[in-house]
């Protein structure tokens, strides 16, 4: 299909960016989860990435931030250790919500290139046309 | 009194790099299948062909998006857009070879 490779190459990306705001959404709802210490934090996702040697993009795989977390002083929560600590998710919101940022531009400019191909597409068969 | 040319001191002329012809590869995407051999007609129920398969691709993501089996929404959009391109690509194919065959009808015999 090699006339339509520019739908095909921007159908790839608008599945990886798609992959990564899922992964972003389940980060955003999962950013105020906190653990006892005794267990391991939320460990956010972020996609690895890779090119596809005929164009386009994959997703490789997912990195998950660490399970050691970071640890947070609430001593008025129930889960709260002896020392009043709790384990928060290693990410923070403002890293999440960059991503986002980052992410959703990245669809919208492969749906632009996919509105664009329509485009050439239309204008390549207007040639000869009377 | 004579001036003496300026490779004297140092100037070296500029060459243009030049690249042989075998080094020069093509870098895939443009490279184009002749047709010679197969007939106009297998051409275009190729096309039809083609058509079909991916308006049958996009009749499955359409039933997909209607009962929430969809995962992707772009999946769908993709896929309308090459079965209406391919369609219309098809028609303007069509329309081209019943333009030329008029003008072959319209030729004045004897």
């Amino acid at each position: 299909m090699g006339a339509f490779d520019i739908l095909r190459i921007s159908g790839s990306s608008m599945g990886m960016h798609q992959t990564w705001l899922d992964a972003l959404a389940n980060n955003i709802a999962n950013v105020n989860t906190v653990v006892p210490t005794s267990e391991t934090a939320f460990q956010t996702q972020t996609p690895i990435v890779r090119s596809v040697p005929g164009g386009g993009v994959e997703v490789e795989g997912m990195a998950l931030s660490d399970p050691e977390g970071r640890m947070v002083s609430d001593p008025g929560n129930p889960m709260a250790d002896a020392d009043g600590y709790v384990r928060a998710p290693e990410d923070d919101l403002a890293t999440q919500m960059t991503q986002l940022v980052m992410a959703q531009r990245g669809f919208q400019a492969s749906v632009q290139v996919t509105k664009d191909a329509q485009d050439i597409y239309r204008s390549a068969l207007e040639i000869g046309r009377r | 009194m004579s001036v003496s040319g300026i490779e004297s001191i140092g100037f070296q002329p500029y060459v243009p790099p030049t690249m042989s012809p075998a080094s020069v590869t093509a870098t895939g995407g443009t490279t184009s299948t002749s047709a010679a051999g197969s007939s106009f007609g297998d051409l275009l129920t190729d096309g039809i062909d083609r058509l079909e398969a991916v308006q049958d691709k996009s009749d499955k993501l359409a039933v997909q998006a209607a009962t929430g089996d969809l995962d992707d929404i772009h999946d769908y959009t993709v896929a309308a857009t090459e079965a209406s391109v391919t369609a219309q690509l098809t028609v303007a194919v069509r329309n081209r070879a019943l333009e030329a065959f008029n003008e072959i009808m319209r030729m004045p015999i004897g």
